[in-house]
């Protein structure tokens, strides 16, 4: 008690120094906050946009499915998956869909893409980046039971327009080539070219049909969460739920989207070091000017230590300095990183004009607008690590105070 | 001269701070240097999955055929055009491009077919050199193909495995033939991952009925340090019936990130070397409150302001150049180790990963250039000059009396 407020009072005497350390954490606290929280509001972006491209958040699919994803390979009872999954907490969606590959022919040209099987009766464009995206047209209505929705880039490549042809063809559930006929009904355009090139959606009837699936059965149920960070949470819940089928399983975005999941690891480590070697540098300059203050002192200490002060007392002491600093420091932090924070949160900094609105990553669009977003766990450690840096750097300076005689003290004065 | 003296011995009078000042901005320099050293790394690969294995420099295509690719957008005199280019200090292959559809099993995927010239496409690519399992395509094997790794997964194909092809040939029949997995190519680049289907180009002729012309000719300078712009316009008037485009004109996504790569390593520059900035003013403002008496006296005996000025200068700038000494010493030894043996980031990245639509290579080797150590370099003087400005400057006005009797 006594020691805390000794320890404000030191530094206090030389406000000049203290305020320029305390500013210097501060400032780290800024750093700090600036990388995780733009890599909190990138990360969540990149993983929800990857969801909505068509896996979700998490899966529930045939266990071989991920390894080679062929059509013969499927939910026979998607249906009632689906529903199991609705009443879980935390879903906000789950969506029965036919994942696959095939090719697009229209006239004399073709060529090869993926494709998604939707109910457009259940589909929003919440959920579904592509109907999010259309520019012409709209999404086949439920009843339209012959219409596609095509991206832009492959509409140019095949000539499409809406209401034109499309025939694709694909391998049915027994190894053989179907092929089908679809009209145009809407164009989308994402702004990845490789996606607007190669996605076509269709409807979810009329490809169970050409592929000889039972009425009921799908590749896969898309989820979607509120939170993408239960994913893991709710694929335990679910994998416990179908713990007795061969034919079931579920997978997290980490483990369908392994790409995109890998670049977001290594972006988050290149993250955390680089501010580790920020924090090193400021607890460099916190053990400089606590160093500066114990040399100073060291008389000081001399005549506290004659007056029955132990060694340990005043290592506690400078211990405590340092925390006072990072406190002051912490506080300045949040006075300085609020406007930044907040200026981020809602309105951000177009870099579309440097990088363009077409880079992608992992598969996924980037969005050229750095914003910031902070989970409370990742505020919670940047808080513990400054603190920790603090006492660290005091560690030092520390028992060098506290190692001294009495007598050595008083003689340096 | 004797202000450097001065300097010189001013370094050694508080040497815990001074050296912990020094060992900061060492170790920051140090890292920056290993740092941009890595970035270089990293743009370097992105270029050689680019450029060294998929795209070429440039690429010549007949007018129409990027806008809207068709079997019949030939280059017709090819023989001519690589002569040409030959001439002209260029290598170049031809590459024959078709779509169709491969199946395999119970499983069948769209495909980029591509005819390859053995003997002239490992002068431009090493493609030749990327194959993940098996082998590259070879002359006496007309059966063989070699396709891209995504497919493979999706096909479920292994090395050995048919592959039957179908597609529309230029004469309006159906090409349908099979075909054997002679090798699996490494991650190269979304479009080749997914559905790149490389074959010989006899092979392909034969299956597609193309029997002269190609659809593409990849082009490399034999110069490597010609100015890509000029040697674009060279080509352009070399060929001014075709479409000629360089990489970046091709990826133009890819060379906006290589554009922004330098401003990326000033922004991390700035950010680091700010915690060292406040980290020396705050050393240096120390040092000066310390000796404000001692200026005092200095300047009564006749130390003209800039004379203090400059040797609080000199002292501090001495001080950085003996982290970059230190800094050099440790950081350079550091890149040029990883230049050799790359950090391994196979167990984060599945080495399928791209991006900007470029395979992002899991090995990853530092390259260290002029720029990866001077950038460095140069902006640690810079920021600690602008933290010395102040100290400097209110040791510089002092005024005497007050100095001295300054407690």
């Amino acid at each position: 008690m006594q020691l805390g407020t000794m320890a404000w009072r030191t530094l206090m005497r030389n406000k000049r120094r203290s305020v320029i350390t305390a500013f210097s954490v501060g400032f780290g606290v800024l750093l700090s906050v600036t990388f995780t929280a733009s890599g909190d509001y990138a990360y969540t972006n990149m993983i929800n946009t990857s969801a909505v491209m068509g896996l979700g958040h998490l899966s529930v699919e045939h266990p071989d499915f991920r390894d080679t994803p062929t059509l013969d390979k499927r939910l026979v009872d998607a249906e009632a998956v689906q529903q199991r999954v609705l009443q879980i907490s935390g879903v906000t969606g789950a969506l029965v869909r036919i994942m696959g590959q095939a090719m697009f022919a229209s006239g004399a040209k073709s060529v090869g893409g993926a494709f998604i099987a939707i109910d457009p009766a259940q589909e929003t464009p919440a959920h579904n980046i592509f109907l999010r995206t259309l520019i012409e047209g709209q999404c086949f209505s439920a009843g339209e039971d012959r219409g596609v929705v095509v991206g832009a880039k492959m509409a140019e490549k095949l000539n499409l327009r809406l209401g034109k042809k499309l025939i694709f063809t694909m391998t049915d559930k027994n190894g053989e080539l179907v092929s089908e006929l679809g009209r145009v009904s809407g164009i989308f355009r994402t702004g990845d070219d490789s996606v607007d090139g190669g996605v076509v959606l269709l409807p979810l009837d009329l490809v169970r049909k050409a592929l000889g699936y039972e009425p009921t059965a799908a590749s896969l149920v898309a989820i979607f969460l509120e939170d993408h960070r239960a994913a893991k949470t709710i694929q335990g819940d679910l994998a416990q739920l179908w713990s007795r089928s061969k034919e079931i399983t579920v997978l997290t975005w980490q483990e369908s989207q392994a790409d995109l999941a890998g670049l977001i690891a290594v972006d988050q480590l290149f993250n955390y070091l680089l501010q580790f070697l920020v924090g090193l540098v400021i607890a460099a300059g916190i053990m400089n000017t606590l160093l500066m203050s114990v040399m100073e002192r060291q008389r000081e200490f001399g005549i506290m230590m004659a007056l029955g002060m132990m060694p340990g007392q005043v290592v506690r002491l400078v211990l405590l300095e340092s925390c006072w600093l990072g406190i002051l420091g912490l506080a300045l932090g949040v006075v300085i990183t609020t406007p930044w924070f907040l200026y981020m949160t809602r309105i951000g900094l177009d870099f579309s004009g440097q990088i363009g609105t077409d880079y992608s990553a992992g598969g996924v669009l980037i969005d050229p607008v750095m914003k910031f977003r902070l989970y409370r766990e990742s505020a919670m450690w940047i808080a513990w690590a400054v603190f920790f840096l603090t006492i660290v750097a005091a560690i030092f300076p520390a028992f060098k105070a506290g190692r001294m005689t009495p007598v050595e003290n008083l003689k340096q004065g | 001269m004797q202000i450097v003296f001065f300097a010189l011995r001013n370094f050694n009078r508080a040497r815990t701070r001074t050296w912990i000042t020094v060992g900061a901005m060492a170790f920051a320099c140090a890292i920056m240097i290993f740092y941009a050293s890595l970035l270089e790394g990293w743009l370097a690969g992105m270029e050689k999955n680019a450029v060294g294995m998929d795209l070429g420099e440039f690429q010549i295509h007949g007018r129409g055929y990027r806008a809207d690719p068709d079997l019949y957008k030939i280059i017709t005199e090819e023989g001519g055009v690589l002569a040409q280019l030959d001439r002209q200090g260029f290598v170049a292959a031809p590459r024959l491009h078709a779509s169709g559809l491969a199946a395999a099993g119970n499983a069948s995927s769209g495909i980029e077919l591509r005819g390859v010239d053995l003997v002239r496409e490992g002068l431009v690519t090493a493609l030749n050199q990327h194959v993940w399992q098996g082998q590259w395509l070879a002359e006496n094997d007309q059966a063989g193909v070699v396709v891209g790794r995504k497919l493979a997964r999706i096909l479920g194909l292994a090395v050995g495995d048919e592959v039957v092809v179908v597609a529309q040939a230029a004469d309006g029949s159906t090409a349908n033939e099979l075909f054997r997995v002679r090798g699996i190519l490494k991650s190269v680049s979304e479009g080749v991952d997914r559905s790149g289907f490389l074959m010989t180009a006899a092979t392909f002729r034969r299956l597609m009925i193309v029997p002269q012309g190609v659809q593409q000719i990849v082009v490399k300078r034999q110069v490597p340090s010609e100015n890509l712009d000029q040697a674009t316009s060279r080509l352009s008037r070399l060929l001014p019936n075709y479409e000629v485009r360089n990489w970046r004109q091709l990826q133009p996504v890819l060379a906006r990130l290589f554009e922004m790569s330098d401003i990326s390593l000033v922004i991390m520059l700035l950010i680091t070397y700010a915690a060292v900035g406040i980290l020396t003013l705050n050393a240096l403002l120390m040092s000066v409150f310390e000796r404000i008496p001692e200026f005092g006296v200095m300047k009564a005996l006749g130390f003209s302001p800039w004379g203090l000025f400059a040797m609080i200068v000199v002292e501090s700038m001495l001080q950085v150049t003996v982290a970059v000494v230190l800094a050099v010493a440790v950081g350079l030894p550091l890149s040029f180790y990883f230049s050799h043996h790359p950090i391994d980031f196979s167990g984060f990245v599945q080495s399928s990963s791209t991006i900007a639509g470029i395979a992002f290579d899991p090995k990853w080797y530092c390259v260290v250039t002029v720029n990866s150590v001077v950038l460095p370099i140069l902006f640690l003087y810079l920021v600690a000059g602008l933290a010395i400005l102040y100290p400097a400057l209110k040791a510089a006005m002092l005024k005497p009396l007050a100095a001295i009797y300054h407690r």
